[in-house]
């Protein structure tokens, strides 16, 4: 790397050059940020400003580039250079959109902007341009685990894109449950009968891939690595195992029935005339379209379908989640009947009826063939097969004897053992366990971690496939309940992000949400005092420990939050452009006024997501507040080091805020705990701030949602209030 | 306009809503090139609009924020935005498609420093606030808005208040002479992700939308809920700017209904649920909010999601489809008559103000575009399971969809893309 | 016809509405959303809603059905046709229920729609046209001599309006008021009836 030269670049435009006195920040860049190349320029983001600075860094050797003009969320593409470490100080969005212009604020609104840009020259200087991890793997093959229809679409979607696929299946055989089907509930137009479940034509399909690999009565019971170099071992039920190197995992484990026995109130197990829904494919499998007749060899004249079977309850022991597809596949087996024999009579019991989409023609087809449906809630069945229900719409207590009785009973995920719940083995002691599907060699446990209800699903909204094991990614029932056509889209989505997982990890770059990120986690193993921090707070497993308890960073699996580096006590772990010197040097680098000055300095620590684009819109609005604030953006409120409050307050700021996202069940933090192990942490600064003899007013920690552009001001606001009546800190030097 | 880029390697994603950016970004993330088109002066599409999503009741431009950072981030993304196709020629592999351009009169030197917005006294009806309330026609679309960049109202132009921005402009940013553009790009294949629209409620005759002041929307009630909505947050109603306390929802207005939309949009039920919340946020126990419904469809997890609106007290839950809604004069109020199926029981229950969860209706003219290339179901979404050629539908595009499922298809018509384009450079190598 | 033994929640009665009652094989189409029962104008005055009565007919209840009055409310208005959102005609199938309990003789007896409904029915088919004076004043007098004359004073105004303004021939009551070829109509009308009473399996 070359010598070190700093280039800052103060623009006037937006009105910067009216409010501001430009020629003295560039006096400050050049004598305080020690910025051997300081410039001005009327409009910096035009055609000419961006020139310039690019004929600096061609022929003038500055590689480390202070772009002083407005945020760092406005013209990114425009101040976009390759290797060169760049800081945003934000002069427009950050000072004089949310000061007032008034004669009298002119010299703290120029402080304020006189501090961004030692600020931004301090931060510079500790940042280099971040050069990719280069312990990266290039393995482009996937691992799918689960030959249903799932996995097997994972494997020929990966397969139909040019990929390799090892695809691991428990059973004997691939097909899953759709294998044990008689029909499928049909996906296309007109939504009118049961359908071919097209798994036959699947199983060919991938028995005849050459791309792909099938191991059948097999698990795997080894998975250790990271994107791009995962090495798994696959253990055959006969015996035997062999060790096989993929870069990416998808997980089709799929779903186990829930077990009708424990509805013995709804006659299972008692009564020959009660089956569950997989039984009655069965049933359907047998008949061969001809009459389908009970186990006890009697044919069917009447059946009733009893929806939410031990689902959607609030019974210990039942579910309490709905599983989406039984309404259609009872709409389904249902048509099995009328479609063989219309005299026979088929009824629907409903809580609700749930067929969203064009399921609603598949619900009209089944009334059209005579089906009936009926909103009712089932009490009991007795052993001789009389239902007795409540007629919701007639509001009566009634009751049945049909020939048949089928519950529509829920999915349970296959999601392998909840790792919240068992203890991990300790390093140097992992064995696998057959109850884990993947067995991975991960210090936070075997499996990925379990959302609600058993399911690996994402937390997400608008990232479905935001792991948090970077390059394993579910699909189909056991990420969340659902039917066939959503489990194929599912899979096919998640094969891309397999795909990407693969792509990105051979260049050494972040998954999402920092896609592309090329900065990676170091540390510094000599300082380490096998605390384990890191290990046990890092949202998605990425640090093993070795025998010694010392951290093993897994750079492939790191999302680059920063949560370690906010864990750590004796601040080793640093990335190349964010460390706790990064922020701690601009904490430093302001001007202190001194006690008598009257002159409050407020440390702002804003989650980069969602509080610092609050402020910045908070500005594009106009709205003011404290020029006495001095906001530095984090990658994650998990990545605050104490070590940064502690120095604030040691260096004289009067108030210190922490802006995350929201925490808890709903949370909102893209690094799934940043948030909240903010507020854990900071929760016991109470005894630092005694011992240094400070108010604890002075530390506060907030949940700040991005649309909360009115509100993040005000907080500010209420703190420069609190300063006012507790007074200045009385470490000011 | 700078050039475009693009071969028959180019995934071209038509549509710059979630479902579009989505397919967009895990295509460039793959490290494909991307055309990613928008009609719209800015990306976001329908859900920028929401004040927040189910189940989670977070903000959507939370999300929003991170599909910008990466778009801002990727190099491999070229957005064009006022932009529609007209024309979609070639086959599988080997498209050339015709783009037309409106013209924005503002050019890449804007810094949205808000000068012309200033200068400008016109105002237009808001789309974004879907014309609820006025702005500038100087304006930044939204808060959120990328491209980052003013646009004027082409009703301005030719007058003096055009020339007014023109001069406030220092940057030289805003171009009056700017015409229409019509630009070819060639790709390998085409993602279709150009969402949905509300259904017409107007059609809907029964309920009034277009006669009664205190019937609105359930898109419109979102802005009302968002705080820099045009109400500010408050859930003011139409007619006298009261505050709305006692709600109602009517659930398949216009879904689940031959006479208007025969399929079901599935995202209604929970849109309610959560517009409930709304209701409750703002007013506590003083707040009422009535849902009338066929069938509640919170499937699978969103089930908890239900449970937890059934323990409000404040929410009622009548199991009817609404007959008709007449006006009370002298209060302004709705007044909901129909019957309460569980048991028969009539009512004519008056509200403050009458929220209609409006079905889906696919925005999709594909097949105009592309005759034979596109197969639509009757519903007009794009069916997937019939495209043969490489057009992909994504998103409400193909089905009624939530924001998660339809990010999940949106994730896998991007697959689907890159197998097309994949296969081409395989043969070019 | 026998009338058929009915287990509750088992297709019986809904397939012998789809047989034998107009439309009545739409039945099966309706999805308890209740915006038909909203939509009647007279819909307080129905013990059973159009909606209710199409859950009542899946649940076998043909005894309740078929002797209530609800569906002798229907005044034809087209409402509920035109807001079902499952396009079932309703006003049709409840006029095909009401007919069907009449065939069977189980209507109830004393509900005046389906008295004046007989009486209409007379009155038209006697003569090809209907006599408007003869009708009323069978209205008037259906429940006795004392309601009727008191019926009659109450629109006796309205009448001697009428034959002011010539809308109203006095001689009505006397005359024929008849249309020609009156013997036609009837044979056609005793031709028609006899062809429905086939389609519906009726005995002649």
């Amino acid at each position: 790397m070359a010598d070190m030269k700093v280039g800052a670049y103060i623009c006037k435009g937006c009105g910067i050059g009216e409010r501001l006195n430009v020629a003295q920040l560039v006096n400050i860049a050049q004598k305080e940020g020690k910025a051997p190349i300081a410039r001005e320029h009327e409009f910096l983001c035009n055609a000419s400003g961006v020139e310039m600075i690019k004929n600096d860094i061609a022929n003038e050797g500055v590689n480390h580039v202070v772009i002083a003009a407005c945020s760092r969320r406005a013209k990114a593409e425009t101040f976009n250079f390759d290797n060169v470490a760049v800081n945003r100080t934000n002069l427009r969005e950050g000072v004089i959109w949310v000061t007032p212009a008034d004669d009298d604020k002119k010299e703290i609104v120029q402080e304020m902007a006189a501090d961004y840009i030692r600020m931004g020259c301090a931060e510079v200087k500790k940042m280099e341009a971040p050069q990719a991890n280069p312990n990266h793997g290039n393995n482009r093959r996937i691992l799918v685990v689960g030959g249903g229809i799932s996995g097997m679409t994972a494997a020929l979607e990966a397969s139909k894109t040019g990929y390799d696929v090892l695809l691991v299946e428990k059973t004997g055989a691939l097909g899953g449950w759709a294998a044990k089907l008689w029909k499928r509930v049909p996906n296309r137009e007109p939504y009118a009968d049961p359908m071919d479940s097209g798994v036959d034509a699947m199983i060919q399909a991938v028995s005849g891939d050459k791309r792909i690999t099938v191991h059948l009565n097999s698990t795997v019971t080894k998975t250790s690595g990271a994107p791009g170099q995962f090495s798994v071992d696959i253990s055959k039920e006969s015996g035997g195992t062999s060790t096989e190197n993929v870069g990416a995992i998808i997980m089709a484990s799929g779903f186990t029935q829930f077990d009708a026995n424990k509805l013995s109130h709804y006659g299972y197990g008692k009564s020959a005339n009660v089956v569950d829904q997989a039984g009655l494919e069965e049933l359907a499998k047998k008949a061969n379209g001809g009459a389908i007749k009970r186990a006890d060899g009697k044919e069917v004249k009447s059946v009733v379908f009893v929806q939410c079977a031990g689902q959607r309850s609030p019974k210990e022991g039942e579910l309490s989640y709905c599983s989406g597809h039984c309404c259609n596949t009872s709409i389904k087996q249902a048509m099995y009947f009328k479609d063989q024999n219309p005299g026979i009579d088929a009824m629907v019991m409903y809580t609700d009826l749930r067929t969203p989409g064009n399921g609603e023609d598949f619900y009209r087809s089944a009334q059209k063939k005579g089906v009936i449906f009926t909103k009712g809630w089932p009490k009991e069945v007795s052993a001789s097969g009389e239902l007795k229900f409540k007629d919701v719409i007639l509001n009566e207590e009634v009751s049945t004897t049909p020939d048949l009785i089928v519950l529509a009973t829920g999915q349970i995920a296959n999601s392998g053992v909840n790792i919240d719940e068992v203890k991990q083995d300790e390093p140097g002691q992992w064995a696998s366990t057959p109850q884990s599907v993947l067995n991975m060699v991960y210090r936070q446990g075997k499996d990925l971690p379990q959302l609600v209800h058993g399911f690996n699903d994402s937390h997400f909204i608008c990232f479905p496939y935001e792991t948090r094991r970077t390059g394993i990614y579910t699909c189909g029932p056991v990420r969340r309940p659902m039917d066939m056509a959503q489990a194929i889209e599912d899979a096919t989505g998640a094969t891309l992000k397999a795909i990407q997982a693969v792509e990105n990890a051979s260049l050494g770059r972040a998954a999402h949400p920092r896609s592309g990120d090329l900065s990676f986690p170091s540390f510094r193993k000599e300082g380490c005092t096998q605390c384990k921090r890191c290990t046990v707070e890092c949202p998605f497993g990425a640090i093993d420990e070795d025998e010694q308890r010392f951290p093993v960073f897994n750079e492939g699996r790191c999302r680059r939050c920063g949560t370690c580096m906010g864990a750590c006590p004796v601040r080793v772990i640093s990335f190349e452009n964010y460390s706790v010197e990064t922020v701690a040097t601009q904490i430093k680098a302001v001007d202190m006024p001194d006690q008598f000055d009257e002159k409050p300095r407020i440390l702002v620590l804003a989650c980069e997501n969602d509080a610092y684009p609050a402020l910045d819109m908070a500005a594009m609005n106009r709205i003011q507040y404290s020029a006495f604030t001095r906001v530095i953006p984090v990658r994650c409120l998990g990545s605050v080091n104490t070590n940064w409050v502690v120095e604030s307050l040691n260096a004289g700021y009067d108030g210190v805020m922490l802006m995350g996202c929201q925490k808890g069940d709903n949370y909102q933090c893209h690094f799934v705990k940043g948030s909240e192990l903010a507020h854990v942490r900071m929760s016991k600064i109470d005894d630092t701030l005694k011992g240094l003899s400070l108010e604890v007013e002075r530390v506060q920690t907030y949940e700040v949602a991005i649309t909360d552009i009115e509100r993040a001001p005000k907080l500010i606001n209420e703190m420069a209030e609190t300063i006012n009546k507790i007074g200045l800190s009385p470490l000011k030097f | 306009m700078a050039e475009v880029v693009a071969t028959n390697e180019t995934i071209l994603v038509v549509g710059g809503g979630i479902s579009g950016m989505t397919a967009a970004l895990e295509a460039a993330e793959c490290g494909k090139n991307v055309v990613l088109i928008e009609k719209n002066p800015s990306l976001g599409g329908r859900v920028s609009q929401l004040y927040r999503y189910f189940p989670k009741l977070c903000h959507p431009t939370c999300g929003l924020e991170i599909n910008l950072k990466r778009l801002r981030g990727n190099k491999r993304i070229r957005v064009l935005t006022l932009a529609e196709v007209a024309k979609v020629e070639g086959k599988s592999g080997d498209y050339s498609v015709t783009v037309n351009i409106k013209p924005r009169y503002v050019n890449e030197n804007c810094t949205a420093c808000g000068a012309c917005g200033e200068a400008v006294s016109a105002e237009i009806p808001n789309p974004f606030n879907y014309n609820l309330s006025k702005i500038k026609a100087a304006y930044l679309p939204n808060a959120m808005a990328y491209p980052q960049r003013f646009v004027l109202d082409a009703s301005i132009i030719g007058t003096p208040e055009a020339d007014k921005a023109k001069a406030a402009c220092k940057y030289n940013a805003i171009d009056l002479d700017q015409k229409e553009e019509i630009l070819t790009i060639k790709a390998g294949a085409v993602v279709w992700a150009t969402g949905w629209k509300p259904y017409d409620a107007a059609k809907i005759q029964p309920y009034g939308y277009d006669r009664i002041a205190n019937v609105i929307t359930s898109v419109e009630f979102e802005r009302l809920a968002d705080p820099h909505g045009p109400t500010g947050g408050k859930l003011l109603r139409p007619s006298d700017g009261k505050e709305a306390k006692n709600v109602a929802f009517i659930q398949c207005a216009g879904s689940r209904d031959r006479n208007h939309l025969k399929h079901c949009s599935r995202i209604c039920c929970m849109a309610s649920l959560k517009q409930t919340n709304y209701v409750t946020e703002k007013y506590g126990d003083e707040g009422q909010s009535s849902i009338y419904y066929i069938d509640i469809r919170a499937i699978d997890r969103f089930e908890d999601f239900y449970q937890k609106v059934r323990a409000n007290k404040t929410v009622k839950f009548i199991k009817s489809k609404v007959a008709n809604i007449t006006e009370d004069k002298a209060t302004g109020n709705p007044v909901l008559h129909g019957v309460d199926t569980e048991g028969y029981h009539r009512y004519d229950n008056a509200h403050d103000l009458v929220v209609l969860a409006v079905g889906m209706e696919p925005n999709v003219d594909a097949g105009k575009i592309m005759p034979g290339g596109v197969v639509a179901d009757v519903s007009g979404f794009i069916d997937i399971n019939s495209t043969t050629e490489a057009v992909f539908g994504a998103g409400c595009a193909s089905n009624a969809l939530d924001v998660n499922r339809a990010v999940q298809s949106a994730t896998a018509a991007s697959l689907r893309a890159i197998q097309v384009v994949n296969r081409v450079s395989r043969a070019e190598v | 016809m026998t009338t058929q033994a009915v287990e509750k929640y088992h297709n019986d009665f809904l397939k012998e509405v789809e047989k034998n009652v107009e439309m009545g094989h739409m039945v099966k189409m309706c999805m308890q959303c209740g915006v038909c029962s909203g939509s009647c104008p007279l819909g307080p005055a129905w013990e059973h809603p159009p909606q209710e009565i199409f859950m009542m007919i899946r649940a076998g209840k043909r005894d309740e059905v078929l002797t209530s009055d609800s569906m002798w409310m229907c005044t034809s208005c087209y409402n509920c046709i035109v807001r079902c959102p499952r396009e079932l005609p309703i006003t049709h199938i409840m006029h095909g229920l009401a007919n069907y309990a009449h065939r069977l003789g189980i209507a109830p007896k004393q509900n005046p729609t389906r008295r004046f409904a007989q009486m209409f029915w007379k009155n038209i088919t006697s003569t090809g046209r209907v006599n408007e004076l003869k009708l009323s004043v069978g209205l008037y007098f259906m429940d006795g001599i004392a309601s009727g004359i008191k019926k009659g004073l109450e629109m006796l105004p309205v009448g001697l309006g009428l034959m002011k303004t010539k809308r109203l021939d006095p001689m009505g009551m006397v005359s024929g008021h008849g249309c020609k070829g009156r013997a036609d109509i009837q044979k056609m009308i005793k031709k028609a009836t006899e062809i429905e009473d086939k389609r519906k399996g009726y005995a002649a």
